[in-house]
């Protein structure tokens, strides 16, 4: 079991008012599933995701990622669990806008304190597997949206994490653009990646796997997807798998 | 590990903002640059002073007239009482007084062809050149003969020399001193400036400067040369018992001359260079923390700028002591920065104000670029925190 959650709670304080974000929630997901999370806005989406992403903590329950109980961490122990088990795209990309697609995606490298030359190296494959490796050299500004994103797609797969966190992904893409990204979550799912996408469409969360629908902090449905079994034969388009 | 990385970083964003970076580099290299300046203009002086402190050795007495008082106030006149024979007799009576060489200093104009020079006139006699140890690089000093001939020769002081004659040799060549020719002797080296100009002057015999330049008879200083320096107490009392008798003064009147060691007079002169520089060196710390004002200054800005870019490297896996050390190398980067650029510009300033060739201050160099690392983490440092103290969620949610 990858991620484990057992009545984990998370309630924000506004001054003198608790705001319930998360109340109760159990889950399970297992090495190698592509799951979505859907819900209303303001559902606790992505604060289920800053959780499972070790962004932040909870406050209260268990929560056991790949077997470690990461529910009362310091700040420090975090950073190291995001830094080797976990890969974020974030909905506006979120890359460094001065540096090339290489050095963006090299950035988790430096921080996992891998040297240069084989940071180098990883980045380059990584940006290979996401079709842009005749584009290393140019900025984000120099990039269409779906080239910035699969560039934070292989920014967030380069550390070859156990856990791949997308937060709405297509939301700033158009919808072909947005489905040649779901395409690179798939394929990477194929290839062995956990991979848990939240997003507001019902087309993309049937491409997953698991569907689990979230309001007012709770897990109100969870449906397994009919066509799940097709992503048992994995590694089809030579990403490498965990 | 990532320091490297991290002083990439720092240059890369620096350089986004090159006017903003530019400008907090300017507090720190003017309080760098000013600090290098007086650093090595006090160097200058210093070997100037040793030099002529060499030059002079250490058993010169300087014998100069005192002040005229009116009712015990100092009205700033100087007395005309020091005559040749109180040097004559200083010499002859005084067993640890070896040589005395008596000079009259005045203001003299001097032509060569076309040119003119505003300078002083200074006779002596011949001993002034074995006790100043001030010998000519060309010609001769004038000579006893010539002294007691009141003949019409001069030696040049070097700047003199460039004034009226530029690289030309004026050995032989006619000077025009109030209208009366006079023939140039010997061309004096440079000794260089420091607190006056000693090589802007002309030497002549005494006899002639008294007699038939100026028609006084009195003298502006008297030197005396001690046998030794451990003579001075008894040089001072042999000096003092003849000039008072000379000049006949009651036990109740005080010393119509003044008498000064050459060597401790420098030390003075060095001792309010020192001062100077320290004042100066003061006004530089001031600068130095309005530069450190600055930096801490843009440091917010940039770190207020950066909130997002922050959440983003804390979600892919960098701790707060990443953050922590990409905020400080930033801001020191900056503070090195400024002071590289105020060493290149007060090199330059040097340079040209003083025209010498430059003994690199290296130890100097050293603390500057101390200096600035350190202003520059010092300033850095509370940005830096807040930098990496942000909540991770709040600053991806920045907008
Ligand atoms: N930092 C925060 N401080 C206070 N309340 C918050 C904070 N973040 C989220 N919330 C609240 O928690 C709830 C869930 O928010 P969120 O997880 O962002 O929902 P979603 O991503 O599904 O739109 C909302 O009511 C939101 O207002
Ligand atoms: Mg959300």
């Amino acid at each position: 079991m990858l991620i484990e959650m057992q009545q984990v709670e998370k309630v924000y304080r506004l001054g003198k008012i608790d705001v319930p974000a998360l109340c109760g929630i159990d889950l399970q997901i297992e090495a190698n599933e592509y799951v979505a999370v859907m819900g209303p806005s303001g559902s606790g989406k992505s604060t289920l995701m800053n959780i499972v992403g070790c962004l932040d903590s909870p406050t209260a329950g268990r929560y056991l990622l790949d077997g470690e109980n990461v529910s009362h961490l310091s700040d420090n122990q975090l950073s190291e669990i995001r830094s080797r088990k976990i890969g974020f795209v974030f909905q506006t990309f979120n890359l460094m806008p001065r540096a090339t697609a290489l050095r963006n995606v090299e950035l988790p490298l430096i921080y996992a304190g891998v040297p240069s030359g084989r940071r180098r190296q990883l980045a380059v494959q990584a940006l290979e597997k996401v079709g842009l490796s005749d584009r290393i050299k140019h900025k984000p500004s120099e990039l269409s949206g779906g080239q910035r994103q699969r560039v934070a797609i292989a920014r967030a797969l380069v550390t070859e994490p156990a856990l791949i966190l997308a937060d709405e992904p297509t939301g700033n893409l158009d919808s072909t653009t947005g489905q040649e990204i779901m395409e690179i979550l798939s394929a990477l799912h194929r290839a062995g990646n956990t991979v848990i996408l939240v997003t507001h469409e019902k087309e993309l969360a049937a491409q997953t796997g698991r569907t689990i629908g979230l309001r007012d902090g709770r897990i109100e449905t969870q449906e397994e997807a009919a066509q799940s079994a097709a992503a048992e034969q994995a590694g089809s388009i030579g990403l490498t798998p965990r | 590990m990532i320091l490297g990385e991290n002083i990439l970083l720092a240059l890369q964003s620096l350089r986004a903002n090159p006017l903003r970076s530019f400008l907090t580099l300017v507090g720190i290299a003017v309080g760098i640059g000013a600090v290098l300046y007086v650093v090595v203009l006090g160097q200058i002086t210093e070997k100037r002073i040793k030099q002529r402190l060499e030059s002079l050795g250490s058993n010169v007495l300087l014998i100069r007239p005192g002040y005229s008082r009116m009712r015990g106030v100092r009205t700033g006149e100087s007395v005309v009482n020091l005559k040749w024979s109180d040097a004559r007799e200083i010499v002859s009576t005084s067993e640890v007084i070896a040589e005395t060489v008596p000079t009259y200093t005045a203001p003299g104009v001097a032509q060569y062809k076309d040119q003119s020079w505003n300078t002083r006139i200074t006779g002596t006699v011949p001993a002034y050149e074995a006790v100043n140890n001030d010998r000519p690089i060309e010609g001769h000093f004038f000579t006893q003969e010539e002294t007691n001939q009141r003949a019409r020769v001069c030696v040049l002081g070097a700047t003199v020399h460039e004034k009226l004659f530029g690289n030309a040799s004026p050995i032989g060549e006619p000077l025009t001193i109030k209208s009366k020719r006079y023939t140039v002797v010997g061309l004096l080296g440079a000794k260089g400036e420091s607190w006056w100009n000693p090589d802007d002057q002309i030497f002549i015999p005494l006899t002639t400067a008294q007699e038939r330049l100026f028609g006084v008879d009195h003298l502006s200083t008297i030197l005396a040369q001690m046998r030794s320096s451990r003579d001075y107490d008894e040089a001072l009392f042999d000096i003092e018992t003849i000039l008072r008798r000379n000049h006949r003064l009651q036990a109740d009147q005080d010393n119509d001359f003044r008498v000064r060691r050459q060597d401790l007079y420098l030390a003075t002169v060095q001792e309010t260079t020192k001062e100077i520089a320290n004042f100066v060196i003061l006004i530089a710390l001031v600068s130095l923390m309005v530069g450190g004002i600055g930096i801490a200054n843009v440091m917010l800005v940039s770190v207020t700028e950066r909130i997002r870019e922050i959440g983003v490297r804390r979600a892919i896996g960098a701790k707060k002591i990443h953050v922590l050390l990409q905020f400080l190398i930033e801001a020191m980067v900056l503070g090195l920065l400024g002071g590289v650029l105020g060493l290149a510009a007060g090199l330059v300033f040097i340079r040209v104000m003083t025209g010498e060739a430059l003994i690199l201050p290296w130890n100097w160099i050293g603390y500057s670029f101390a200096i600035c690392a350190g202003i520059g983490v010092a300033a850095g440092l509370y940005p830096a925190l807040r930098a990496a103290n942000r909540n991770v969620i709040e600053a991806l949610r920045y907008e």
